[in-house]
Parts: structure tokens; sequence; C-alpha cells
């Protein structure tokens, strides 16, 4: 009896531990299932408004976005104010988490396009330089027309040039020097003064790791690319590796001047409080972190930015229609009121990127805030050399 | 069927369930990522990622690196919580009964929010270095140092430990040290003797907690850890996230792994040697 009590206690602690375990495993698939959970809850409302007694169904067309919280939120507040003014289409958001399904999405479109599925019910598609190059080349995005949406006429044509017109820039940031002006009066204009700078105040300059944040690889990118060919941040050629010996030497012999003699902080983040508590007077860091962290007082008004010349790392981040989607005309109707003053103030407003149309389309007030850091800066777009260039920084660099 | 026998079928059904779990959830996992690490970069099967791991340079240093920081922590820990259980099961009066309600505090602090917190106190420009300030001294760096790893797993493992090792202590009967001494044994006979041998196997369980706590941890070695050398949890997300090379990541993965069946195969030979003694 005993023994059968004990097999009991036995089985009962088998059911409790697997039940948990079951309770991960459903925890881990969230992320996965948050996408259709999204869509479910997008297409809930819409489900609603077509059995109402309205005469027309609105086109409803699905966009994958991906990004921090801070994207999501923006077009959360987009989206409900494009659906009032334009009654007859609906916008299905699918938001996946950073870091979670980017790539997924890209594979979905194309192994959609391959097996002759059309978009794969995707209509409308967001991300960075290296997929709208990527999907040109496996003819993904439709190219898109002043005709069809007439706000495009408020991008840099150089711009669309840059994409062949098969995707829009909505917004851009990019990475800049953050500086303490009441420390430092007369910031640094180039490469070179800047390295002057780090190493006349040592230990007052950061840049985070470049394996973990953008703001520390584009310093360190810049850095490798000093001295070579301009054309050299568009190669995504493996032969160029043999010219990064000067870069890496610099950035070796800068270690001894940076923030704790070579100590690098994890992510973005990690510069910005040792900006904010007064440890170090420059970092590098992404200018939309910058202008929302001093607006919301968590780091000192006293923090300006700069960028220098030639510029650190950035860029826009495009919009692209899938050229087999079914539903174009809707998303042209929104991508139009997007690129619209109205959408792009509410874009720097609630993400503090850098409009994607011309600024001079922008009220005074935005122009102003932008002034010295909405330009200048370049966009690398060296593919895969990216992890060659963190593996032997990390080799080379902080393990020296 | 004979009642022995039905007894062992039980048993063996009993046993099953467990079994399948942990050979989908343990012994799976570690065959196929096994698997990975023998694969080199042209896609055939050698030692080569294992041999990196001995002979890059910064790998070596990690290596050494964890292992260091790891013994230490052990250390560290098993003789804070140790004398912190002997002091609250030995002793009585306030003070015990304030560490006793507090000292458990800590395991309810989510491991991010800690580590941000040892940051802001013992940071350059910390709280603490502000107070040592006032009266002179500078603080030596220990956010992003092993100085600040090893502090950061004391306040994640203390407590547990202590609260092991405190229960292991109560169980040893008062009547056994009061005949001790009766007979006229003194206290460190009575400690070394009787209590020590009484708790050791306790001892053994913690120490195993520790070091695989501390050997596989993550969250405080990113955070507040070095650039370089960095510790193998670190690594292993670089190497696998950022290079994105698996089958290293794997081969990291793998070792770890053996460092930590080194310390589970002593533990288990102890747990095997004590149930035979016992029948």
């Amino acid at each position: 009896m005993i023994q059968l009590k004990k097999g009991l206690t036995v089985l009962s602690a088998l059911a409790l531990t697997s039940s948990i375990l079951a309770g991960c495993g459903t925890k881990a698939d969230n992320a996965n299932s948050n996408a259709n959970a999204s869509s479910a809850d997008a297409s809930a409302p819409a489900s609603e408004s077509s059995t109402s007694p309205a005469s027309d169904k609105p086109v409803e067309f699905s966009f994958y976005f991906t990004g921090s919280q801070n994207v999501k939120d923006m077009w959360d507040t987009l989206v409900p104010k494009f659906e009032e003014q334009n009654k007859d289409v609906k916008v299905k958001l699918v938001y996946i988490p950073s870091g979670t399904g980017a790539q997924p999405t890209y594979d979905r479109i194309l192994a959609a396009k391959q097996a002759g599925k059309g978009s794969g019910d995707i209509d409308l598609y967001e991300d960075s330089l290296s997929n709208v190059t990527k999907g040109g080349k496996d003819d993904l995005w439709d190219t898109l027309s002043l005709d069809s949406i007439p706000n495009i006429g408020k991008i840099n044509p150089k711009t669309m040039e840059n994409v062949s017109n098969l995707a829009v820039p909505y917004r851009a940031s990019a990475v800049v020097l953050a500086y303490n002006s009441d420390k430092v009066t007369t910031p640094p204009s180039t490469l070179d003064e800047l390295y002057e700078w780090i190493r006349n105040n040592p230990e007052k300059f950061a840049y985070n790791d470049p394996t973990t944040g953008g703001a520390g690889s584009s310093f360190v990118t810049t850095s490798i690319y000093k001295d070579l060919p301009d054309e050299a941040i568009y190669s995504t050629d493996p032969a160029i590796q043999k010219d990064w010996d000067n870069g890496f030497a610099t950035l070796k012999d800068l270690g001894k001047y940076v923030y704790g003699k070579g100590i690098y902080p994890k992510k973005n983040q990690g510069t910005l409080d040792l900006l904010a508590n007064g440890e170090v007077d420059m970092i590098t860091a992404w200018s939309d972190m910058v202008l929302e962290q001093t607006a919301k007082g968590q780091l000192p008004a006293t923090t300006k930015m700069k960028q220098i010349t030639p510029g650190f790392n950035g860029g826009p981040t495009y919009l692209m229609v899938p050229k087999l989607s079914e539903k174009k005309e809707a998303v042209y109707q929104f991508l139009d009121y997007v690129m619209s003053p109205e959408a792009q103030g509410v874009i720097v407003e609630k993400m503090h990127g850098f409009p994607g149309i011309e600024l001079s389309n922008m009220p005074q007030e935005i122009q102003d805030s932008f002034k010295g850091v909405s330009e200048g800066f370049r966009s690398f777009n060296i593919g895969d050399l990216d992890k060659e260039i963190t593996k032997r920084w990390q080799s080379e660099v902080a393990a020296q | 069927m004979s009642k022995s026998m039905k007894m062992g079928m039980l048993g063996l059904i009993l046993v099953i369930p467990s079994f399948l779990l942990l050979f989908v959830i343990v012994v799976i996992p570690i065959a196929l990522s096994f698997v990975e690490s023998l694969r080199n970069e042209a896609g055939g099967f050698d030692l080569s990622r294992y041999q990196f791991l001995f002979t890059d340079k910064a790998m070596r240093s990690n290596i050494i690196f964890t292992l260091k920081v790891t013994v230490v922590s052990c250390l560290i820990v098993l003789i804070v919580s140790y004398s912190l259980a002997v002091y609250m099961r030995f002793s009585s009066g306030r003070l015990v009964d304030l560490i006793r309600k507090t000292y458990m505090i800590p395991i309810f602090i989510p491991g991010v929010i800690a580590t941000y917190g040892l940051i802001n106190l013992l940071g350059n420009h910390g709280w603490l270095s502000r107070f040592l300030l006032l009266i002179g001294i500078t603080l030596p760096r220990i956010i992003f140092d092993e100085k600040g790893i090893i502090i950061a797993n004391l306040w994640f493992n203390i407590p547990f430990t202590a609260m092991l090792l405190s229960s292991a202590l109560a169980g040893i009967p008062n009547s056994v040290l009061e005949s001790a001494k009766d007979v006229g044994a003194g206290r460190l006979r009575v400690f070394f003797q009787i209590v020590f041998p009484l708790s050791y196997k306790t001892f053994l369980v913690a120490a195993t907690f520790v070091f695989m706590g501390v050997i596989g941890s993550f969250t405080a070695p990113f955070l507040v850890g070095p650039n370089a050398p960095q510790m193998l949890g670190v690594s292993m997300e670089q190497v696998f996230g950022v290079f994105q090379e698996r089958e290293q990541a794997a081969a990291i993965a793998f070792f770890t792994f053996l460092l930590c069946s080194v310390l589970g195969y002593f533990y288990i030979r102890s747990m095997v040697k004590d149930e035979t003694a016992r029948s």
C-alpha cells in the first residue's frame, strides 16, 4: 500500500512536471503564433464591418512589419487615422517582434512566389536596404511610380533611384556622435578629429560592443573603411578584407583611450547609460534613441548630436509591395498616405526618426530639430562582410 | 504473476514517463548538438571545432576565464552559505531572526533587474562609489569586470544554497549534538565529526547546483562582464547569434555539458555509494 502511495506521488509529480513543461512549450510557441494572433485581432473588426449594412466591402490587405515596440506603437496610431480617411481600405497589421521572424517573412514571400501562390497573402512589407536589394535580384518587388503614388514626388529622387523605385523609404535614422555640450564645446567634425579628441580625452569616449548593436558597429565599420575608396561601402566582395588591417590597427590603438581602457558596453543602450550618468562625454548612438531619450529626460538636456563627414552608417527603413500582391491599388493608397506630410509628422513624433520625405515638406520646427544630423549619413551595404568584421573585432580589438 | 514481478512491472511503468521526458528534452538535444559540433566547414565530420576551442587564443582564454569565475564563485558561495546556515541553526536572537526572514529575498527579484541594480550600485558613478568618495576611497572597477560577475553570482546563488544547507542542518537531531558534548567533545570536534559529515551530502548537492548554474549563466556575464575574455554562455550566444556559426556554438555547448557532467559524475557516484551502503 505504501509502495502504491509512493507510486501515486511520483505519478502526480510527473504529471505536474510535464504540465509545467507543456506550459513552457506553449510559451516558446507564442512568438511564432504571435503573428497569427495579431492577424486574428486585426481581422476581427474587419469582418464585423463587412457584415454591417455598408454597401461597399472594404479591401483589406496585410502589412507585415517588424521592429521594437515603438514601431508597433507608430503603426497602431497611423493606421486608424488612415482608415478614417479611406473607408474603402482596411489594413491588417501583422507585427513580427524583432529578432523572431523578419527573415522568415522574406522567405515566405519568396517561397510563395516559387510555389506559384502569389505573394503569400503579404501585400506590404517593411525591411532594411539589404532585403530591398535581395528582393530586387529575386524579382519580388513591384516597381512604384509617381502616377499611382503622387507623394513619392516628395522623396529625394536620389534615394528612390538607389532602390530603382522598388521601395519607399518612409523613415530613416542614422548613427551620430552624441555628446554632452557642457563638457565638449567644439565637437569633432571628421573621423580624424574624433580620433584626436579620443586620444586627448582618455576614457571619455565610448562605443558599444559592435556585436550587440548598430551604433558601435557603425563606428567600427566607418573606421575600417576610412581610407578605402568611396564605393567600397557597397561592395560585398570578400577580397576587400585584406584592406581592413589599417582600420583594425587604429581601433586596437584606440582601445587604450576609450572608456575603461577598453570597455565596450553591451547594446546601443549601454553607451547611452554611460552618457546619461556622466561617465563619458561622447558616444556613438542612433539619432532616434538620442532624440527620444532627451525628450523623455533620460538624457540630460545638454545632450547634442553631430554627424561627422564622411558620415556614420544610417539609412532609411523601406516599405515594399510584393509584385504578385492582388491588392496593389489599396496598398498604393496607403503608401500615399504614409508619405504625406501629416503622416510623416506622426512618424517623426512617435519614432523620432527622420522623415522619409524631404525636410522642406515638413513644418519648420521639425526641420530645426534635425539640423545637422539628418543628412550626411551613408548607407553601408556590405552584406555578410559585417559578420567578418564583428568576428575580427572580437578577436583582435576586444581580446587584445 | 508473482507479487515481486508485479511490483517490478509497476516500477517500470512509473519510470517510463520520466525516462521519456529525459530522453526527449535532454538526451536527444545533446546527441543532436554533438553531431552538429562534429561537422567541419567543408561539410565533413571531424574534431576541428573542438580543436578550435583549444587552439584559438581568445577561445582558450574564455574557457580559462569561465572556469576561474565558476570555481571562485562556487567556493565563496559555499563558504558564505554554509556559515550562514550554521549560524542560523546554532544561534538565536533577533539578528538571526532577521536574517532568517530576509535571506530569501534575492530569489524573488528577477535576474535582469537585479543585474541592473548591481550596475547602479557598483558602477563607476554608482551609489557605493559616491559614498566611498566622501571618505576618500576610490572604488576599483567592479562592473565590466570579473569581480562584477562573481558578485552577481553570489547574489543569485547564496539564498538558495543557504536554504538547502539550513534544511540539512535542521535535520541533525539536537540529541546527537548534546550527547557528543556530554562525552566531552569540543565545539570544533562536534562540527567536523558530526555536523559536517551529516550535512556533507546536501553540501555536494548544493555545490553541483551552484557549479552548473554559474557555468551556464548568461544575463549577468553579458551585462556586467568584460568584452573579453567572455564566459562560455556569452561566447556561445555571440558565436551562434552574431557570427552565425551553429556548429561552433554546438561545440562550445557540448564542451560546457562535459564540464558539468564531470561534477555530475562525482555527485552520482557519491549517491550510489550511499545507496549501496544503506541496503
